[in-house]
């Protein structure tokens, strides 16, 4: 697919989940998607396929935002393979507490899944609101 | 300029601060040149002007680190007047710790000269690595 065809795909995925039709993105994952939380803070890692980066990524995210979060994109840049998308987050904790980070989101898509995405936010809100991602029997730093 | 040209242009701009060399960046920032670094942290925020660009972000930086700043870029991305880098810093602070950041930034030009930019990277490592811009580190 072309640049531009990525692009109005990767709009279309965002604007249906906007309204409130997660499915619409999830179906786009490619089974082997790899999803990079860059940087070097405790979130900071690779999920490795689409079952890993739903199960653990978005089911521990979805046990602490309240239902309704939002992602609302600013811009969208495409080349080649790649789109990137600068959003908003519009959501707020279970307990409350706005939670609006900054992404930058760079997707690679392919035959019109995504197969790579690496994303860039403010790491001390995220863990500031959403706390240190948990680590699995890890007894100590 | 095309897409492609300004591609080419950050490319030559990013070579240039692999090597530890800002001469280029510097040279195509427009006057009203603006960086905005995201978060909430002590640098965080919009630098207006060329000027305030250079005295109260990159000055107080070249300040944090022993040498001057190295960015290696490994991917960029471009349409229209937008040209987005995917980069990661090699770089070590007076007080001797590694900073090595990995930034995305989202550079928007025309006609040849920069004239915004928004740094996405890691806050949390620039909160416990470079701290205060204001709080100079000991001479020597």
């Amino acid at each position: 697919m072309s640049a531009n065809e990525n692009k109005k795909l990767m709009e279309s995925i965002f604007a249906r989940v906007a309204a409130g039709d997660r499915t619409a993105y999830v179906d786009c994952l490619a089974d082997d998607v790899t999803m990079r939380v860059t940087g070097q803070y405790s979130w900071s890692r690779t999920f490795k396929g689409k079952a890993a980066l739903v199960r653990e990524l978005y089911g521990y995210l979805h046990t602490l935002l309240a239902d309704g979060r939002r992602t609302i994109p600013l811009r969208f840049i495409a080349d080649d393979d790649h789109v990137v998308v600068e959003a908003r987050g519009n959501m707020e904790t279970k307990a409350g507490v706005r939670y609006d980070n900054e992404y930058c989101l760079i997707y690679r898509l392919k035959d019109g899944k995504i197969v790579e995405i690496r994303e860039y936010c403010d790491s001390a809100l995220t863990e500031a609101v959403l706390g240190k991602f948990p680590e699995p029997a890890k007894a100590e730093n | 300029m095309s897409s492609a040209e300004n591609k080419k242009l950050m490319q030559e701009i990013f070579a240039g601060l692999a090597n530890r060399n800002g001469t280029l960046l510097i040279e195509c920032m427009s006057e009203d040149f603006r960086w905005i670094n995201i978060g909430t942290n002590k640098w965080s925020g919009t630098f207006d002007g060329k000027e305030a660009v250079l005295r109260d972000l990159l000055a107080p930086l070249r300040g944090k680190l022993i040498e001057r700043s190295r960015t290696v870029a490994h991917r960029f991305i471009a349409e229209d007047d937008y040209v987005v880098v995917e980069a990661r810093g090699d770089n070590v602070t007076k007080a001797g710790r590694q900073y090595n950041n990995e930034y995305c930034f989202v550079f928007r030009l025309s006609d040849g000269k920069i004239r915004q930019v928004k740094e996405y990277s890691d806050t949390a490592l620039i909160d416990t690595v470079l701290g205060d811009p204001k709080e100079m580190p000991a001479a020597g």
